[in-house]
């Protein structure tokens, strides 16, 4: 007989231990199933090489939605983030390095151009109204244009009086950032070169595009958005690592009664009559549960685990043509020692922050130019962290462990394999460390190298994309995954998406596993109202348009 | 001393410029338009570059001027005679069979299906909706977008009337409009076609005369709107004015003087005058000044902002703005006197000289698009440059009947890019002759033996374009047409209702909403703006 819950969430990633959480806090009787031996998804901390721990995957955390923190108490299950203080870039023969001391950034930039300094200034205060303006979206249910809910158009509509009471400045400021590229946007305030480039950087983390590219600039806003205790702009790793927070997420949702399981890969979502019943595991055990929610991206959801058939077409093509191209890899170091930069040699404070290698715009489009044409990087963006200066417990005493981001590495290789090119795509990020910290290389006693294929597999991230599909303008908001769906139910019903595939997107931010749980719990609350209502409507229910409602299983060839 | 003797004053005589200056002496001003040049029309010219040979100096085809307006200027009385081919455009490839787009998309749908029948069936279905989206396009154009401050009734009204157009749409093409609008053409084009080639000919009208390339977000706006008011389709319009593009001009020219507007040429204006935030008529380059209570700049924001306002009038933040004007060109224009027709590889018969009727393309594939227009992103001109040529000639024989005896009997206007208006080393006027060079090498990959056929050439780079046209940074569209500079904040946010920052001061070009192009319509919106401001003050 097989075992009966309420809700049961596919994916322990950090977005499904998130609902889950707050499934069980809402009174559901809750599971989790998670392929891997490890909770976490891309946010795990794993002994990579003896002695050394490593944030295999996502590193580091400043969008985690605060009210998750609160909600869960997350603080109270053990998450403690340290602060990564600073950006350091260094060049040739400079180095450009600003800190958490505003005074300290001002004197460096000022450094460089005097009038980018009064820029940085201005902008800054620019970008914190921005930020306070956006946040909001990042809580909402996106509303179908074609079926507005004056529920989810409530919001919606006081954004937009918010926006219409904006000074014309910070109005024009929004236009452009949803709107202009990191590079185009930048250009207006400053000169510096190195600071534009280190800048854009956020603006193409984990897309297929490059600072030059319309789109790009929104993510900027990124970077002010993140709020450690309500202190914006801050940065930080999770101490034991970013699975440090999937575990104090994990933690509060079994002290709320959730169970969670792991090595229990899910190979089939359960579909009766269009209503999602339950899943079956590799081992063929079925679990029954009343509502499903996948935090798996969207192709693993609906093309794989959905028995074919069970959608109709438009809404498959829909899957199809959202796009993921992975565009990042990863490199993990463990070093004996720590690296020396010619440009400022020595240990010291500028190590303990982001390393950033982005010399120059020119240089980061150059990378993503490679990409475009189908290899990876020769010169790569390296963006760089050392967390055993924060956490030295990540490492054995007196050594440590680095970790480098990368970009690009596309995921269709126009030559060769990734299985082939791994090592080389290696040895690309070794040396454009190398040209400006020479030891390096002697320091290196074991290295771990990602490539997007590698991070689908492990990780099950499609096309090793760690958004789980692009965050691109024609996939954001109302159009994420599929147009018609952004609201986290899917044409299946009982059946909800709960990971980044869905509003607003990925980055360790949890706001869509919150979003959905609380989806789910509203229509649960509302689930007598709908049995009153007639056939036809009930259908209409969660968007699912004429287009996208699942077909009964008798009508199924 | 002043003259006074003018209601309005347009300043440039580029074809928005004369459209406004006719609705408005249509609507019973006392309007002059002043031109820097010696003719009328801007980028709407044409040039005699040999003995008998006249050829569309920059525009080439004018099938995007809006019907409503030639029929309110009555044009074809005034002498616009319009050739629409049955082609539209072919695309030759290297080493590959040449692409027809005809105007009719059954016809092209029935000529891909000997390659691909998939592309056949997506070819219909996504002109259909490129049709659809199209007509919602349109409708946004013809409207003053709204003051995002304080929406007035008529905003509301000109939403309503998009709006309906959108809802007509369906549910599917709706969500589709709003999935589209913003993404790039090669990711929309590679959702339906397998040809790599098809993708490449139509990604082209996504890229036409602005800095974006294939993979660049909202090139597929760029494609709709191009299609916007019009029977281009995913073809794309291609039709000619009798007599060159300056036809069109003269013809609005004459429109506009039967109504009572007064045209002055080689008048260039040297600055706006002002007087407490209120303008009050123009100074000259002569020196002479003449009066008149609505200024409207044809011009593009920049030169008009920064070039023709004083400073102090313009306010620093502002003027950072207008600074930041996104409308460095990449376009260049080289156009040819040609001894004979050349053979073009895969289109050598009799027969398939109708298919050169429309625009020739030489762009070959979507990684090539992508890589010309990479080049310009670091200030070079890429080595093999994307080409959209025509032989008007061939519509209009009369364009060379004077040049029989200097031997020539074609002429060929080739658009080229992308080329950059700020060159990272060198300067334009050094390698113009490269540049010539470059097209006709490029041409010969299609047409082998063109060179040989050049009996006279005409080489147009962006700074070419600046000098003698007056579009600054070389951009004929008087700005990029990319998201950021669309709709409501086109040219800049809050400044998108074609009235400017002094009173009496208005915006009627290319630089305003809904952008470049031979549309006519940013001339049409203002006059209607302007206009009513004018009744509500007299």
């Amino acid at each position: 007989m097989p075992q009966q819950y309420d809700t049961v969430v596919i994916g322990g990633g950090h977005n499904g231990l998130v609902a889950a959480a707050y499934l069980a806090r809402g009174g559901m009787k809750t599971l989790v199933l998670e392929r891997r031996h490890v909770l976490g998804g891309a946010a795990v901390t794993e002994e990579v090489f003896p002695g050394f721990r490593f944030s295999v995957a996502s590193y580091v955390v400043s969008l985690l939605r605060p009210e998750i923190i609160r909600d869960l108490q997350l603080p109270r299950h053990g998450l403690q983030i340290l602060p990564l203080d600073g950006t350091f870039t260094p060049l040739d023969k400079d180095y450009l390095w600003r800190t958490d001391d505003h005074g300290q950034s001002m004197r460096e930039i000022r450094r460089w151009n005097a009038a980018d300094a009064e820029a940085y200034e201005e902008y800054g205060l620019l970008m914190v109204e921005m930020a306070r303006f956006i946040k909001p979206i990042l809580g909402i249910v996106p509303l179908d244009p074609q079926r507005p809910d004056p529920r989810e158009a409530m919001p919606l509509a006081g954004l937009l009086r918010t926006f219409s009471k904006l000074p014309r400045r910070q109005q024009t400021a929004f236009v452009q950032l949803m709107t202009m590229s990191a590079a185009d946007f930048l250009d207006q305030w400053f000169e510096t070169d190195p600071l534009k480039a280190t800048m854009s950087a956020s603006g193409i983390i984990g897309t297929f595009l490059g600072v030059r590219s319309p789109g790009t600039a929104y993510v900027l806003l990124h970077h002010y958005m993140g709020e450690i205790d309500g202190a914006f702009r801050a940065w930080g790793i999770p101490k034991d690592g970013t699975g440090g927070i999937s575990n104090a997420i994990a933690q509060a949702a079994r002290s709320f009664g959730a169970e969670i399981r792991t090595e229990a890969p899910v190979v089939r979502i359960e579909v009766r009559d269009g209503r999602a019943t339950g899943v079956v595991l590799e081992s063929g055990e079925e679990i029954h549960a009343t509502t499903v929610l996948a935090s798996t991206d969207a192709k693993v959801t609906f093309l794989d685990l959905l028995e074919a058939g069970t959608l109709d077409r438009d809404f498959e093509d829909g899957v199809r043509r959202f796009r993921f191209r992975g565009s990042s890899g990863k490199v993990n170091l463990a070093l004996d020692g720590l690296p020396d930069f010619t440009c400022l040699p020595g240990p010291g404070e500028h190590l303990r922050g982001a390393i950033s290698m982005s010399p120059s715009i020119d240089y980061m489009e150059g990378a993503y130019d490679d990409a475009k044409a189908g290899s990876f990087s020769r010169r790569p963006y390296v963006d760089v962290v050392i967390p055993t200066l924060v956490d030295p417990r990540m490492a054995p005493p007196g050594k440590h462990i680095m970790s480098c981001f990368v970009q690009y590495a596309p995921y269709d290789l126009a030559e060769g394999t990734w299985d082939e090119q791994r090592e080389p795509f290696g040895d690309a990020v070794v040396d454009v460390l190398a040209e400006r910290a020479p030891n390096i290389r002697d320091l290196i006693l074991h290295r771990q190298v990602l490539t997007p294929l590698d991070i689908e597999r492990t990780l099950g991230l499609t096309e090793g994309n760690i958004f789980q599909g692009e965050l691109t303008l024609e996939q954001l908001f109302f159009s994420r995954p599929v147009p018609g769906y952004a609201r986290f139910r899917t044409p299946v019903r009982d059946l909800w998406l709960c990971g980044s595939s869905a509003h607003p997107g990925g980055g360790i931010m949890g706001a869509p596993g919150r979003i959905a749980a609380l989806e789910v719990l509203r229509s649960r609350r509302t689930e007598t109202v709908r049995a009153w209502r007639p056939r036809w409507r009930r259908n209409g229910e969660g968007g699912a348009g004429e287009a996208g409602t699942a077909l009964p299983a008798e009508a199924q060839a | 001393m002043t003259e006074r003797r003018y209601d309005a004053i347009v300043v440039g005589g580029g074809h928005n410029g004369l459209v406004c200056a006719a609705y408005l002496a249509k609507a019973g001003l006392r309007a002059l338009v002043l031109e820097k040049r010696e003719h009328v029309g801007g980028g709407l010219a044409t040039s005699e570059i040999a003995p008998g040979a006249r050829v569309p100096a920059l525009a080439h085809t004018v099938g995007r001027f809006r019907a409503s307006v030639a029929r309110d200027l009555d044009l074809y009385s005034h002498g616009l005679r319009l050739v629409q081919p049955h082609v539209r455009a072919v695309s030759l490839r290297p080493g590959a069979a040449p692409i027809t787009l005809w105007g009719d998309p059954d016809q092209t749908a029935s000529e891909l299906a000997r390659t691909s029948r998939h592309d056949a069936a997506a070819w219909l279905e996504l002109d259909r909706r490129v049709r659809a989206h199209a007509g919602v396009l349109d409708r946004l154009m013809s409207l003053t977008p709204p003051d995002p401050a304080s929406p007035a009734l008529a905003d509301v009204l000109g939403a309503l009337r998009v709006g309906l157009r959108y809802r007509g749409l369906g549910t599917t093409d709706a969500r589709e409009f709003l999935r589209v609008l913003p993404m790039p053409i090669a990711d929309l084009l590679e959702d339906h076609f397998d040809t790599d080639g098809l993708r490449a000919a139509v990604a082209t009208r996504g890229m036409r005369f602005t800095s974006l390339g294939p993979r660049s977000a909202g090139s597929t706006q760029v494609m709709l709107a191009d299609s916007a008011g019009n029977d281009g389709g995913l073809a794309g319009e291609t039709v000619y004015a009798r007599g060159g593009p300056g036809a069109l001009a003269d013809a609005l020219a004459s429109a506009a003087r039967s109504h009572g507007a007064e045209i002055r040429t080689s008048a260039e204006v040297a600055a706006i005058r002002e007087a407490d935030g209120r303008t009050t008529g123009v100074a000259l380059a002569s020196g002479a000044q003449i009066g008149a209570d609505v200024v409207v700049g044809g011009v593009d924001p920049k030169r008009l902002l920064l070039g023709l306002i004083d400073p102090e009038a313009l306010g620093p933040q502002l003027g950072w703005q207008a600074g930041n004007l996104r409308l460095d060109g990449v376009t260049a224009k080289v156009n040819l006197a040609l001894s004979d027709l050349p053979r073009f590889t895969g289109l050598e018969g009799d027969a398939d000289r109708d298919r050169l009727r429309g625009r020739i393309l030489v762009a070959p594939d979507v990684g090539y698009l992508d890589r010309a227009a990479d080049a310009a992103k670091y200030g070079c001109t890429s080595g093999e440059p994307w080409l959209e040529a025509t032989i008007p000639s061939l519509v209009d024989p009369l364009l060379v009947d004077g040049g029989a005896k200097a031997g020539i009997r074609h002429v060929m206007s080739v658009l080229l890019q992308a080329a950059p208006y700020k060159l990272r080393d060198g300067d334009w006027d050094a390698c113009r002759d490269e540049l010539g060079d470059l097209a006709i090498r490029t041409l010969e990959t299609v047409a082998p033996g063109i060179g040989a056929l050049v009996t006279g050439r005409q080489v147009l780079t962006p700074i070419d374009l600046e000098r003698d046209y007056g579009f600054s940074g070389g951009h004929p569209f008087h700005g990029e047409p990319s998201l950021d500079q669309w709709f409501a904040w086109r040219p800049l946010l809050g400044w998108a209702r074609y009235r400017m920052p002094l009173e009496g001061l208005y915006l009627c070009g290319a630089g305003a909403h809904p952008g470049g192009g031979v549309t006519g319509t940013p001339g049409r919106n203002a006059a209607r703006e302007i206009v009513a401001d004018w009744r509500r003050r007299n």
